[in-house]
C-alpha cells in the first residue's frame, strides 16, 4: 500500500527544477548554505559561488535555506525555477554559545564573567602548552613562564592570588573531566575553544575547587557533512629570548681578578709594591687558569701588556645555549553523519630546547566520537592520549645547573684540555664543567597520559534531560637522574642513579538530571546534580650509587642501594548540586546555584561544605523606556555574588599522624609528623562581580568587569611552642582580598568584501591585600608578609650608592623603619655623601629594612590586530605588564664584587670604584670583600615592566583555483613568530619570571620563527 | 587497564551506595603514615614510636652531634678550626650566640619534640590492649628516662646552674601529651629537676637491666638521675645512683681507650646504635674530631695536653701532624668505624659515674673512698700513677681535672664549669680566648638564650622572659 502510494505521488507530481544563487547582505556569494524542500529530508547545499540545484516535487513546494550564523528563509517556489536569496545576518550576533560549569549557554544570557578564547589563537603556535598562548588574550588572567625549559608549565591566576600557602592554580577542566595531571600534555591543535570562569556566578558550581577560577578546556568535535582532513606542518628554529646583559671576557677578567688582589692587599695594609706583587703572584691562582701565553701577562697596573696573546676566552653562554629545533606535525580527520560524528587527531612535537641537555618530543592522539543511538539516547567517548619524553638539567643554585654555569664559569676557564678533554678545573663550580656534564649526566622525564571519558545522554522528554558521564584521567610519569661517578654530583659516591615512578590516577562520574521550559517569553531551566570524584598518587622510587661500567644508568649497574621509597595518596569527593537560570523577555537574566561537597581533605567537624552564587543579568537596550541611541546596539549589566572554595590543602592536613622511617639501630621506628586538626576546611572566598558590556557603532565591542574577591580561612601553619612537640598546625586563618578592574575592547576597523581588520585592547588592574595573619609579620627570603600588605611584599635594605671617598657600599639607615624597634641611629650612620640629605651606613647590619613594593604588575593586558586581505591574513599579538618589581638573584650573582672571586662578572661590574672612578654605583672590587656590598638590598631590584610582541602570523591561502583538481579544499602557508620583540629596561634574559619576583637562573624564555603548511581535503 | 576497571566498577558501585556509605567513602588516610590513634592498638607499633624516641635522641641536631661537640667547644680544652670546616658551631666555639641561631634552635626543638614523643607514649601505653603489665612497664620506663635525659640537657643549656639558683626559670615543663593550643610558662628548675627525679625514680622501679646498651635500662636510669643529683648538689644521691649504675662493670682496658669510642664494650651504660644507612655520615662525632676524612676540624688546646703526664696513655689521643695542622694538636679518640662517621656514639659509660662517685664522696668527707675511686681511672690510663692523697677542695678539684682528662670529647665540660660555677679562662692556643669568673657579667655566655622562634610562637613568654645577657 505504502509503495503504491509512493509510486502514486511520483506519477502524478509536477516535478519541477529550481536554481539560484544565495548571497549574504553584503552580495557575497554563500556557500554551504543548506536548501531543504520543507517537510522532507530532500536538499542540497550551495557550492561555493553559492549556486545550488534541485528538483521539487510540485510547484507548491517551499525551499528552506538555513545557514549558521543567518537567518532561516523559507521561500514559497511558486512555479519559478530559479529563485535567489539573501540571508539576513543574525542581528544577535552575541547569541553564539559557549561553553560553560556543567553545560552550555549563549552569551547573551549568561550572567557571569567568564573570557572564551577560541581555537585561532592557540592554534599552530610553536608552543608545548596552550596557556602560553593565553597570555595577553583574556583580561584577569595572569600567565608566567618562568623557564624556556621546553615542556615546562606556566603559573596560572585568575584575578589575583586568592592563598596563602595553598595552591592560587585554577582548577583545569578537560571536556568535562577535571584534570588531575599536567595540563602540558593536553596538544593545543586539539582545543575548540577555552572558557576561563572567573566569577562566582561562572565558577560557582564547582564548589570547593573552583577558589582560584576554572579554565575550562573544550576539544574538536567531528561535524555532520563529508569527511574533512587536514594536515599542518609546522617547522621552525628557537633561540633565547634576549643576549641578557655581557659578560666579562678573559681578559677583563684577568685584569678585575688583579685589581681585587691589590684592593685586597692594600686593605690588609700592605703597600702598593707589596699590593702589586701579591696581586701578580695570586691572579692565576685567582682566576684559575692563565688565559695568556706568557707567564705575567699584566703590567704593573694590572693592564694586559698589548701584543699579548690571548689563547682562551670562552665564552661558556655560547657553549651552553644552541638554537632549538621545533617540530610541529598534526593531523586530524573530521567528519560524520547526522548520527555519528568523529574527530581524531594525531600529534607530534618536538623542541629540541635551547639549552644543553634539554629537549622535548610529544605524541599526541585524541578521538572524540559521538553517536545517536535512537530519538532518545545519546553516547559519546572522548580520549586524549598522549606520550611525551623530556631532558631536563636541574635549575636554581646548584652546581649542576648550566644556565647558572654559564653565567659564573669565568671565561679564561676553557672547555677542553690540550689533549681534548673536557676540563673541570674551574673555579666557579668546580668539577662541573657543564659540557662535560650534559654528555655524561641525564635528567631524564617521560610521561604517559590517558584522559578517557565517556557520557550517556537521555532525552526523556522535551524538557527533561539525563547525562551521566564518567572518565578517568591517568598519568604515569617516570623520572632518571643520573649523576656519573667522575665528576659533579656522583664524585663523591662514584656515580648515583635516583629513580622514581609516579602513576597519578584521577576518576570522575557525574550524574545531571536538567529540566528546561522555553514559553514564548521567557525561559526556565532547572538543573540538578550528583559527582563523585577521587585521586590515587602512588609513588615508588629508588636510587643506587657505586657504578662500575661507565655511561650505565639502569638501577642494577649500581652496587650499592639505598632506602627505597614507596607510597599512596588518595583523596575522594562526593557533591551534589543544583542551579536555576530564568530569562524573561529576553531582558532580564536570572541564575542561582548551589553546590555542596564532601571531602575526605577536610576534618572530621569540617566534612562538607556549601557553595552558592547568584547572579543577574539585564538587556538595558530591550528597555522601552531607553531611549534608541544610534550608537548604541546593545548594553548589558551583570551583578553576581557568591562563594567558592579552595581545597588544595593536601590531602591528609587534617589528620593526626605518626610518620614512618624514624629507624634507630636497625630497628622501624614511627614518629608522631602532624597534630591533627578536626576542624580544618577548605580556604572560602566570597566573590562580588559587577560587569558592563557595550556594543557601540555596530563597530566596537567593550566589556569592563569590576572583582572584589575576599578568602579567608586561608591555610597557614600557625606556629606553636616546642613544648607542644611540633613547630606548627595548619589552620584556618588567614585572609586576603584581591580587587580589580578589567576591561577590553574590540574594534572592527573595516569589514567588507575584501578586507577585514579588527584591533583589540585589554588591560587589568589587581591590588593583592593580606587582611588576616596569625603572626604580625613574616619575613621570608626577600618578602614581608603582613597585615595590609602585598603578599610578594619585598623587603630589605635599601641601596644609596656607593661612597666616592673609599668606595665602599652603603645603606639607607631607615632608622624609623619598623624592622627594629628603637629609632637611634646607629654609631655607623654618617650623612649621605652623595647628597640625599638621609643618613647613610656602610655597615650592612645597621641598616634597617624597608618596605619595597612588590613583585605583581600594576597594570597588565594585551593588544592584537588581525587584517584579512583577500587570500592575505596577518595577526599580531601584544603583550604588556607595567610595574612589577624582580629581585634579579642572576644579575647580583654576576656583581659580586669580589665575594666569589673565581666567578665570572657582568661587564657593569668593570665601573667598579677605584680612586679614579669616584662617582660609581658599583663597589670596589675586592678579593674576599667583606662589604657585604651584594647582600640582598635594593641594589638588585629591577623594574620589570614590559611590552612584548608575543606572537605575529602571516597566512596565504593559496587560490583555491591552483588546487582545485587535486581535490584539495584549502591550503595555506603561514610563517608565525613567538616572542620576536620585547620593549624593558629589564637588564637579564626576560622579564617574564616567576610570580614572586626572584630569578633563580631558569633557562631564559625562547624567541621562535616557524613557517608552516596547511592542507585541508 | 586492569586495575582502572576495577577501580571504576567500584566507583560505580559506590556511586549507588554513596547515601548509605558516605563517611566511609570520605575518610582517607595515607599509606606511609599511621593515624596517632592506631599507634596504641598494638604493642607491635607501639614499640616502633619507642624507636622512634630513640631515633630522635640520636640525632645529630641533639645527642648525635650538636650537644656533646657543643658541650665541648664552649669550654676551654676543646677547639674548632675556623676555616674549612664550612664555619660550623664558630659563633658557639666563639660563645658569641644569638636567639635565632641554629645552634640555639635545633637542640631545642629536638628536645621538645622527644619529651612529646615520649609523653605519647607515657600517656597512652596503659592503653595498649595486647601488652602485658611488663611491656609496659618496658615501654614507659624507657619513655620517661627518654624524656628525663632530655630535658636534663635542656635544662643544663639554656638555664643558670641548679647549683647558682634553684629558683631561677628554666625550661618549658611539658608533661602531658594532649596540649596543643596553649603555651608554656618557664618552670623552676626546682620543679625541672624535681620532675627529671621523679620520671627517673619511676624508671628504676620498672626498668630492668638490658643487654642491649642502645637502649635504657636500669643502669642507665640510675646514671642519669647521678647526673641529676650531681647538678643539685644532692651529693649522697649522686653517690648512690652512680655507685648502682656502675656496680659490676668491667672497666675498659687500656688497649679498648685507643680503639676510637665507637662501638659499645664493656662498660657502656647507654650506647647511640648508630646506623650509617639512615643518618648523616658526616654530620658525626668522627667526622669533626679524626683527623682525616669528614670535617676533621677539632682541635686540642696546647695548656690541656701539656697537663696529661708523659706516663698518661690518653696522652696518645693527641698528635700533631704537619700537613694537616701545622700548629696545633689533633685528636684521634673518636675514629670512624670502617666507613666515614660510622660510629656508635657512647653517651654514658661507668668511667663517668666512677668520677661522679669520687666526687661527691669527696664532698661528703669520704676521702679514702673518693680517693680509691679516682685511683681506678687515673691507674688505668697510667699503671705507675701514685694514688691521690689529697683531701677537702684539693680532692675535688683533682677529680674535677680528671673529669677534663678522662672525659674529654664526650659533652661534659660546659656543665662542668657551670654547675662548679668555676671561673672560665681559655688561654694558649685558642683563637678566641676569653676570661672571666662566675662574678663577671659575661658569665652570661654559659647560658644559651631561649630560642627566639620559641618566644614568638609561645603566648605565655615574651623577651621580657629571655635569659640574661640576650
Amino acid at each position: 500500500m505504502l509503495f503504491y502510494l509512493l509510486g502514486a505521488n511520483v506519477i502524478f507530481a509536477q516535478e519541477l527544477a529550481v536554481e539560484g544563487k544565495v548571497k549574504d547582505e553584503n552580495g557575497e556569494f554563500l556557500p554551504g548554505v543548506n536548501v531543504v524542500i520543507e517537510g522532507t529530508t530532500q536538499g542540497t547545499v550551495t557550492n561555493f559561488n553559492g549556486y545550488y540545484t534541485l528538483t521539487v516535487p510540485d510547484k507548491d513546494s517551499k525551499l528552506v535555506f538555513s545557514f549558521i550564523g543567518t537567518e532561516t528563509v523559507v521561500v514559497p517556489v511558486n512555479n519559478r525555477s530559479t529563485i535567489n536569496v539573501t540571508l539576513k545576518q543574525t542581528v544577535q550576533e552575541l547569541e553564539s554559545v559557549m561553553v560553560v560549569a556543567y553545560g552550555t549557554t549563549t552569551e547573551e544570557a549568561y550572567t557571569g564573567a567568564a573570557s572564551v578564547v577560541d581555537s585561532k589563537v592557540i592554534e599552530n603556535r610553536p608552543v608545548t602548552s596552550f596557556e602560553k598562548s593565553l597570555q595577553g588574550t583574556t583580561p584577569g588572567l595572569m600567565v608566567s613562564s618562568s623557564s624556556g625549559q621546553p615542556g615546562s608549565g606556566s603559573t596560572i591566576r585568575i584575578r589575583g592570588i586568592g592563598s596563602l600557602s595553598a595552591s592560587s592554580a585554577p582548577l583545569f577542566v578537560l571536556d568535562g573531566i577535571p584534570m588531575s595531571g599536567s595540563i602540558t600534555d593536553i596538544n593545543p591543535n586539539d582545543i575548540e575553544s577555552i572558557t576561563v570562569l572567573k566569577d562566582a556566578a561562572a565558577s560557582s558550581l564547582y564548589g570547593s575547587r573552583a577558589a582560584n577560577g576554572v579554565v575550562l578546556i573544550t576539544t574538536k568535535q567531528g561535524k555532520a557533512g563529508s569527511t574533512k582532513i587536514s594536515f599542518n606542518s609546522q617547522m621552525g628554529v628557537s633561540q633565547r629570548i634576549s643576549k641578557g646583559y655581557d659578560l666579562m671576557n678573559s681578559t677583563q677578567f684577568y685584569e678585575h681578578s688583579w685589581m681585587g688582589l691589590y684592593n685586597q692587599a692594600l686593605i690588609n695594609g700592605e703597600s702598593i709594591d707589596d699590593a702589586r706583587a701579591y696581586a701578580h703572584a695570586n691572579v692565576k691562582e685567582t682566576v684559575g687558569y692563565n688565559p695568556f701565553g706568557v707567564d705575567n701577562p699584566l703590567d704593573n697596573n694590572g693592564q694586559l701588556i698589548p701584543g699579548t696573546q690571548i689563547l682562551t676566552d670562552t665564552d661558556w653562554r655560547d657553549e651552553i645555549y644552541k638554537n632549538g629545533i621545533i617540530q610541529n606535525h598534526n593531523l586530524s580527520i573530521s567528519g560524520g553523519s547526522d548520527l555519528t560524528k568523529v574527530f581524531l587527531s594525531l600529534g607530534y612535537f618536538s623542541d629540541s630546547g635551547i639549552t644543553l641537555g634539554s629537549d622535548f618530543k610529544r605524541i599526541s592522539n585524541k578521538i572524540n566520537v559521538s553517536h545517536k543511538i535512537n530519538s532518545f539516547l545519546e553516547a559519546g567517548l572522548n580520549s586524549h592520549l598522549s606520550y611525551s619524553k623530556t631532558n631536563a638539567p636541574p635549575s636554581g643554585s646548584g652546581g649542576a645547573n648550566p644556565v647558572r654555569s654559564a653565567e659564573v664559569i669565568n671565561a679564561a676557564s676553557p672547555v677542553y684540555n690540550e689533549f681534548g678533554e673536557y676540563e673541570w678545573g674551574n673555579k666557579a663550580v668546580f668539577d662541573f664543567n657543564p659540557v662535560g656534564l650534559a654528555e655524561l649526566d641525564q635528567y631524564k622525564y617521560d610521561t604517559k597520559r590517558a584522559v578517557v571519558n565517556t557520557y550517556l545522554n537521555v532525552k526523556i522528554s522535551p524538557s527533561f534531560n539525563f547525562r551521566t558521564s564518567a572518565g578517568i584521567d591517568n598519568s604515569i610519569n617516570n623520572g632518571l637522574n643520573y649523576y656519573n661517578p667522575y665528576h659533579g654530583n656522583g664524585a663523591g659516591v662514584n656515580g648515583r642513579t635516583a629513580t622514581s615512578n609516579t602513576d597519578n590516577f584521577g576518576w570522575n562520574i557525574s550524574n545531571i538530571l536538567t529540566y528546561s521550559k522555553a514559553t514564548n517569553n521567557s525561559y526556565f531551566e532547572a538543573l540538578i546534580g550528583q559527582e563523585a570524584l577521587g585521586q590515587d598518587v602512588s609513588i615508588l622510587s629508588a636510587g643506587v650509587t657505586d657504578f662500575s661500567v661507565p655511561g650505565r644508568p639502569e638501577l642494577v649497574w649500581g652496587s650499592k642501594p639505598g632506602q627505597p621509597s614507596s607510597a599512596t595518596y588518595s583523596w575522594t569527593m562526593a557533591s551534589y548540586l543544583s542551579q536555576i537560570k530564568y530569562d524573561l523577555n529576553d531582558k532580564y537574566f536570572f541564575s542561582t546555584s548551589a553546590r555542596m561537597d564532601g571531602s575526605s581533605r577536610f576534618g572530621k567537624n569540617n566534612k562538607y561544605g556549601l557553595f552558592y552564587s547568584v547572579g543577574f543579568g539585564w538587556q538595558l537596550t530591550q528597555e522601552d523606556w531607553m531611549p534608541e541611541f544610534k550608537w548604541l546596539d546593545n548594553a548589558k549589566l551583570r551583578v553576581s555574588y557568591g562563594t567558592s572554595g579552595n581545597n588544595n590543602i593536601g590531602n591528609y592536613a587534617s589528620l593526626g599522624l605518626y610518620g614512618s622511617g624514624a629507624n634507630y639501630g636497625g630497628y622501624p621506628g614511627l614518629t608522631p609528623t602532624q597534630l591533627a586538626n578536626e576542624d580544618l576546611s577548605w580556604e572560602k572566598i566570597k566573590s562580588l562581580n559587577v560587569g558592563l558590556e557595550l556594543n557601540l557603532f555596530r563597530k566596537l565591542d567593550a566589556s569592563i568587569e569590576f572583582y572584589n574577591r575576599n578568602s579567608n580561612g586561608l591555610l597557614f601553619a600557625r606556629p606553636l611552642s616546642a613544648g607542644t612537640g611540633f613547630g606548627s598546625i595548619i589552620s584556618n586563618l588567614g585572609a586576603m582580598k584581591n580587587t580589580g578592574v578589567e576591561t577590553a575592547l574590540n574594534y572592527r576597523l573595516i569589514e567588507n568584501k575584501n578586507v577585514f581588520s579588527s584591533i583589540g585592547f585589554n588591560i587589568s588592574f589587581n591590588t593583592n591585600e593580606i587582611l588576616e595573619l596569625t603572626t604580625e609579620q613574616i619575613v621570608s627570603g626577600t618578602k614581608l608578609l603582613e597585615e595590609g600588605s602585598s603578599i610578594y611584599q619585598f623587603y630589605m635594605r635599601e641601596w644609596a650608592g656607593v661612597n666616592p671617598d673609599n668606595g665602599r657600599p652603603m645603606w639607607y639607615v631607615n632608622a624609623d623603619s619598623d624592622d627594629r624597634e628603637d629609632n637611634t641611629l646607629p654609631s655607623s650612620a654618617y650623612e649621605d655623601p652623595l647628597g640625599s640629605g638621609r643618613n647613610v651606613t656602610s655597615d650592612y647590619n645597621d641598616a634597617e629594612r624597608k618596605r619595597l613594593g612588590t613583585s605583581l604588575p600594576k597594570a597588565f593586558g594585551g593588544l592584537n590586530y588581525s587584517l584579512n586581505y583577500k587570500n592575505f591574513e596577518l595577526s599580531m599579538y601584544f603583550f604588556y605588564s607595567l610595574g612589577g618589581q624582580v629581585y634579579n638573584n642572576d644579575y647580583a650573582t654576576n656583581m659580586h664584587d669580589g665575594t666569589q672571586p673565581g666567578s665570572n662578572l657582568a661587564t657593569d661590574a668593570l665601573n667598579a670604584w677605584t680612586p679614579n672612578n669616584r662617582y660609581t654605583d658599583v663597589p670596589r672590587y675586592v678579593k674576599n670583600n667583606m662589604d657585604e656590598s651584594n647582600q640582598m638590598s635594593s641594589r638588585f631590584i629591577e623594574d620589570a615592566s614590559y611590552l612584548r610582541l608575543k606572537n605575529i602570523t602571516i597566512g596565504y591561502n593559496f587560490p583555491s583555483s591552483l588546487y582545485e583538481s587535486l581535490k584539495i579544499r584549502n591550503l595555506k602557508a603561514f610563517l608565525s613568530g613567538e616572542n620576536l620583540f620585547t620593549l624593558t629596561k629589564y637588564r637579564g634574559y626576560d622579564p617574564e619570571v616567576a610570580i614572586n619576583g626572584t630569578t633563580s637562573n631558569t633557562i631564559p624564555g625562547t624567541k621562535v620563527i616557524t613557517l608552516g603548511l596547511k592542507v585541508e581535503l | 587497564m586492569k586495575k582502572y576497571t576495577i577501580t571504576l566498577i567500584r566507583s560505580l558501585f559506590l556511586l549507588f551506595v554513596l547515601a548509605g556509605c558516605g563517611e566511609d567513602f570520605l575518610e582517607q588516610e595515607p599509606t606511609d603514615s599511621i593515624s596517632e590513634e592506631k599507634v596504641f592498638d598494638s604493642y607491635i607499633t607501639a614499640n616502633s614510636a619507642l624507636i622512634g624516641v630513640y631515633n630522635q635522641l640520636s640525632s645529630f641536631n641533639f645527642e648525635g652531634l650538636y650537644n656533646p661537640i657543643m658541650s665541648d667547644i664552649m669550654g676551654e680544652d676543646i677547639m674548632i678550626n675556623s676555616v674549612d670546616n664550612w664555619n660550623w658551631f664558630v659563633p658557639v666555639y666563639q660563645m658569641n650566640v644569638l636567639p635565632n641561631y641554629s645552634y640555639i634552635d635545633n637542640p631545642w626543638w629536638s628536645g621538645y619534640k622527644l619529651i612529646h614523643d615520649a609523653n605519647q607514649i607515657i600517656d597512652n601505653a596503659i592503653f595498649i590492649p595486647d601488652a602485658t603489665s611488663d611491656q609496659i612497664d618496658e615501654l614507659t620506663g624507657q619513655a620517661r628516662v627518654l624524656r628525663a635525659y632530655a630535658m636534663l640537657k635542656l635544662a643544663q643549656m639554656y638555664s643558670v646552674a641548679y647549683s647558682k639558683d634553684p629558683s631561677a626559670p628554666s625550661i618549658l615543663l611539658n608533661t602531658d601529651s594532649e596540649i596543643t593550643d596553649s603555651g608554656f610558662s618557664r618552670a623552676s628548675l626546682t620543679d625541672v629537676y624535681e620532675q627529671i627525679e621523679n620520671d627517673l625514680l619511676t624508671a628504676i622501679s620498672q626498668l630492668d637491666n638490658n643487654t642491649d646498651k642502645g637502649f635504657f635500662d636500669k643502669r642507665a636510669a640510675q646514671a642519669v638521675l647521678a647526673r641529676a643529683y650531681l647538678d643539685m648538689e644532692n651529693w649522697q644521691g649522686a653517690a648512690d645512683m652512680a655507685n648502682s649504675a656502675s656496680e659490676g662493670i668491667t672497666l675498659m682496658t687500656i688497649n679498648e681507650l685507643y680503639s676510637g669510642f665507637n662501638t659499645r664494650n664493656s662498660e657502656t651504660i647507654y650506647s647511640i646504635a648508630y646506623t650509617q644507612e639512615d643518618n648523616n655520615v658526616y654530620l658525626s662525632i668522627p667526622s669533626f674530631y679524626w683527623p682525616v676524612a669528614g670535617y676533621s676540624s677539632m682541635r686540642a688546646n696546647d695548656e690541656f695536653v701539656n697537663k696529661f703526664s708523659n706516663g698518661d696513655a690518653r696522652k696518645g689521643f693527641f698528635l700533631k701532624v704537619a700537613e694537616i695542622d701545622p700548629d696545633r694538636n689533633l685528636i684521634v679518640k673518636f675514629a670512624h668505624n670502617n666507613a666515614v662517621g660510622n660510629a656508635e656514639r657512647i653517651c654514658i659509660r661507668a668511667s663517668e659515674m666512677i668520677l661522679i662517685e669520687a666526687e661527691a664522696e669527696a664532698e661528703l668527707g669520704n676521702y679514702t673512698n673518693s680517693q680509691n675511686l679516682l685511683y681506678r681511672i687515673q691507674s688505668r690510663a697510667n699503671p705507675g700513677v701514685i694514688k691521690s692523697t689529697a683531701t677537702g677542695q684539693a680532692l675535688i678539684d683533682e677529680v674535677l681535672l680528671e673529669r677534663r682528662k678522662e672525659l674529654f670529647g664526650e659533652g661534659f665540660r660546659w656543665n662542668d664549669i657551670k654547675r662548679r660555677q668555676l671561673p672560665f679562662v681559655r688561654t694558649g692556643d685558642h683563637w678566641v680566648t676569653l676570661s672571666f669568673t662566675a662574678q663577671d657579667p659575661d658569665y652570661y655566655r654559659l647560658t644559651f638564650p631561649i630560642p627566639q622562634s620559641e618566644i614568638d610562637a609561645n603566648e605565655l613568654l615574651s623577651n621580657a622572659d629571655q635569659n640574661v645577657g640576650y
